[in-house]
């Protein structure tokens, strides 16, 4: 009888929920668009703006209604980066990226027998999480609507539940064991989630409730935050409630770059903002209109490309407020001509020397040309590697509102399941896997207190004569610059619609791999290229797979028209007002 | 009064499976248990879930082999079958030699006399090629199939089962799982 009434409640919910929304993979409509890796995230955002809010509005709920029906993806243990422009010209980028614990060092793990590595899965693991104060400011700064109303939604789907699909299913299978250990009461009395039954979270109902009643400031300042230093002492972690007080996330001006006549707004480090633009600085100096997609030449051009960005990203990007790097000297187009001149069009980098290419970016930073630079020939700065091997967690959505109001958000727990450590229906983060593995005097992503580690994400907003041309952004760890590039070439260079960048198979360029991995669907002719005429080594995915990223994208063509595309690689939907 | 009624539907969905299979049997396995993953997915993980519901006696390891233990201490040796790409990079292995391991494990058990059962715990979405081949290889070794209904919808596991002689239990969802047990280890 129980199940016959939830069934009963469940229908009548996505009955409510799709009442005045279309979802689909591929959508268009006048009327605001959202695009999210799952279907009951996006028609959330859609019923917000069917209800009159703006994208920050929609943004906000869709960000909470994503940490109910992918609580292995992102979540309120986790952290993000959104980038949002607003119609009246104003725009904003805010990092709400976790931090280390004070009481984390590379000397407090070695005290207790660990290191980085081993503290991945365990409370050590996870970073203080920013997704709560990153809302905050979002509504502080452009929302309309009360945030109890925004709330509420994912109040619903998690105490109503909704229908597990293929790739909640197949994610819990991956981290069976992981979850079994340390997050028992997620699991479905045990046992992996099965695609088709109902997903109920109680506990996270109860969790958000109490944010809607007592407010975000619940969780970094008031009782919930007392209760998180409770849970983390009590299961050894390093956080504490004054590591929740102290955080707060940060609003700046997204940074600017542009490509082919168009304009980027993009993310700070230690978000990978800087590294897009380098890349496409890179490439513009390429014809690469005058190519197709599977041409071997212009997928060699692109993956060195994206090869050199990833060496420089090792050396330019981390928190900026730990250290004063040239990020904005490494997304020049003086320095990009240097990276230009790296590439060699007839053979691809060796991937044992792949530090050899690395560029200096200093030079630059005073305005410098090229010609000068080069000219003085300054010395290289030393390259740095992680080694850390990124999963395809992590997710993107991306909202447009019938007035142009523009949010690109990416959040994340980093890997699927973060820590795996389950606290009121939530797992935190496991962001602490991002700083170097052990302390290096030339590192710049040494583990210290209160820092921010680097990390690959990416949200984006691209426009035209200053209005939003289109949303976009991917999860994918190591594959997101490289599948964040090959997006803006397809829609810019190629003039795929946002459905169709999407399908086009993706490939990497990324130190970490000495080979070039590549989605099955290039022609033969173009895989022999690459692997005989320019000495790539490949190594041929499925098609499609969720290593190369899920994108959610939203186009506005010059109609006005708006188009949303889900991920194709993770179930991914769009959805509308119907108004 | 509800539970006895969830209880008696369950084991009448159960039963179904036994009398469709025309295989009703009852106390033909023994403890000890010995239980390891054949294909490395979660699914023999999820087993020992079950195991510890009804006290069964057991040992799990994912990669149990004739070089590290003495099979001929166990009465019954379940093999939960399941192949994962996933599972298998995770543990180093790949399909040949994790097939190589569990066959020998099969081959050992069936000199010493300990019974054998090939298990599918998770359906449908373990009956890719792979999956598939370790079954086709074990089965000459099997004395019992227990499968999630979904993943003999073809009639993939019956036809095993009917070829041999040897009997099949059908259950819908994993913890029905628990009721097969119950019935075979007489718990």
């Amino acid at each position: 009888m129980k199940k016959v009434v939830l069934l009963v409640t469940l229908i009548a919910f996505a009955f409510t929920a799709s009442f005045a929304t279309v979802t689909a993979p591929t959508v268009a409509s006048s009327n605001g668009m959202v695009a999210a890796v799952n279907n009951y995230a996006a028609e959330v955002g859609a019923k917000i703006l069917e209800m009159g809010g703006n994208a920050v509005d929609a943004a906000i709920a869709v960000s909470f209604a994503l940490g109910v029906v992918e609580p292995y993806a992102s979540g309120l243990g986790g952290e993000g980066y959104a980038v949002i422009t607003m119609a009246d010209g104003s725009k904003f980028a805010i990092d709400f990226r976790s931090a280390a614990p004070m009481a984390a060092s590379y000397e407090s793990l070695s005290e207790l027998g660990l290191t980085l590595s081993k503290a991945n899965y365990t409370p050590k693991g996870a970073c203080v999480p920013g997704v709560l104060a990153g809302i905050k400011e979002a509504w502080l700064l452009g929302a309309t609507l009360p945030l109890a109303d925004l709330i509420q939604p994912a109040i619903d789907l998690a105490r109503n539940g909704f229908i597990v699909d293929e790739t909640f299913a197949q994610t819990t299978s991956d981290k069976y064991e992981l979850v079994l250990e340390n997050g028992f009461d997620f699991l479905n009395e045990g046992f992996v989630w099965e695609a088709g039954s109902v997903f109920t979270n109680p506990q996270l109902a109860e969790t958000l409730e109490r944010i809607k009643e007592e407010g975000i400031d619940t969780f970094y300042t008031g009782s919930l935050a007392d209760e998180i230093e409770e849970f983390m002492i009590e299961v050894g972690g390093f956080m504490r409630k004054s590591d929740l007080e102290m955080y707060g996330a940060i609003v700046r001006e997204p940074l600017h770059g542009t490509y082919r006549g168009y304009d980027l707004y993009v993310p700070h480090p230690p978000v990978s903002g800087p590294q897009f633009i380098a890349v496409l600085n890179t490439l513009e100096n390429y014809n690469l209109p005058a190519m197709s997609w599977d041409d071997p030449l212009a997928v060699h051009i692109i993956q060195q490309a994206l090869v050199l960005g990833d060496v420089d990203r090792r050396a330019y990007i981390s928190d900026p407020e730990f250290y004063d790097l040239p990020y904005e000297a490494f997304m020049s187009k003086e320095y990009a001509k240097t990276r230009f001149m790296a590439i060699d069009l007839s053979q691809a980098f060796d991937p044992a020397s792949y530090y050899d290419y690395q560029g200096n970016a200093y030079p630059f930073a005073d305005g410098s040309s090229y010609e000068e630079v080069l000219l003085e020939a300054l010395e290289s700065v030393a390259a740095n590697e992680s080694g850390v091997e990124e999963s395809p967690s992590t997710t993107h959505f991306s909202i447009v509102d019938k007035d142009g109001n523009a949010v690109a958000w990416t959040q994340t727990i980093s890997s699927f399941f973060g820590t795996s450590v389950y606290f009121k229906g939530f797992f935190f983060n496991n962001e602490m896997y991002n700083f170097a593995s052990s302390y290096r005097d030339w590192d710049i992503i040494n583990l210290t207190g209160g820092m921010r580690p680097r990390t690959t994400i990416c949200p984006t907003i691209i426009q035209k004569d200053g209005k939003v041309r289109w949303v976009i952004g991917t999860p994918g760890g190591g594959r997101i610059i490289s599948t964040m590039v090959q997006l803006a070439v397809d829609l810019i260079d190629f003039n795929m619609p946002v459905d169709q960048a999407i399908r086009t198979p993706k490939f990497v360029g990324y130190t970490t791999y000495k080979d070039l991995r590549i989605e099955e669907g290039y022609p033969q002719t173009t895989l022999d290229f690459l692997e005989k005429v320019l000495g790539h080594q490949l190594n041929v995915y499925s098609y499609p797979d969720l290593f190369f990223g899920g994108p959610n994208l939203v186009s506005v063509e010059e109609n006005g028209l708006m188009i949303g595309a889900g991920s194709i690689r993770r179930g991914g939907s769009a959805s509308a007002p119907e108004f | 009064m509800k539970r006895l009624l969830i209880v008696l539907l369950i084991i009448g969905v159960v039963s179904v499976g036994f009398a469709a299979d025309g295989t009703e049997q009852g106390c033909i396995l023994e403890e000890p248990v010995a239980v390891t993953s054949a294909g490395q997915s979660p699914g023999a993980l999820q087993f020992t879930i079950v195991a510890k519901m009804i006290k069964l006696e057991y040992t799990f390891e994912k990669l149990l082999s004739v070089e590290t233990v003495d099979i001929s201490q166990f009465k019954t040796l379940v093999l939960v079958v399941g192949a994962s790409g996933k599972g298998l990079g995770a543990a180093n292995i790949d399909i040949e030699a994790e097939i190589l391991r569990v066959k020998s494990l099969a081959e050992a058990a069936e000199e010493s006399g300990v019974k054998v059962v090939i298990c599918n715990l998770e359906g449908e979405s373990r009956r890719g090629p792979s999956s598939d081949r370790i079954v086709t290889e074990l089965a000459p070794f099997a004395d019992a199939y227990f499968v999630k209904a979904d993943a003999d919808l073809d009639g993939f596991f019956t036809s095993f089962s009917e070829e041999a002689g040897v009997p099949l239990a059908t259950f819908e969802k994993t913890v029905d799982l628990k009721d097969v047990l119950a019935e075979y280890f007489c718990k």
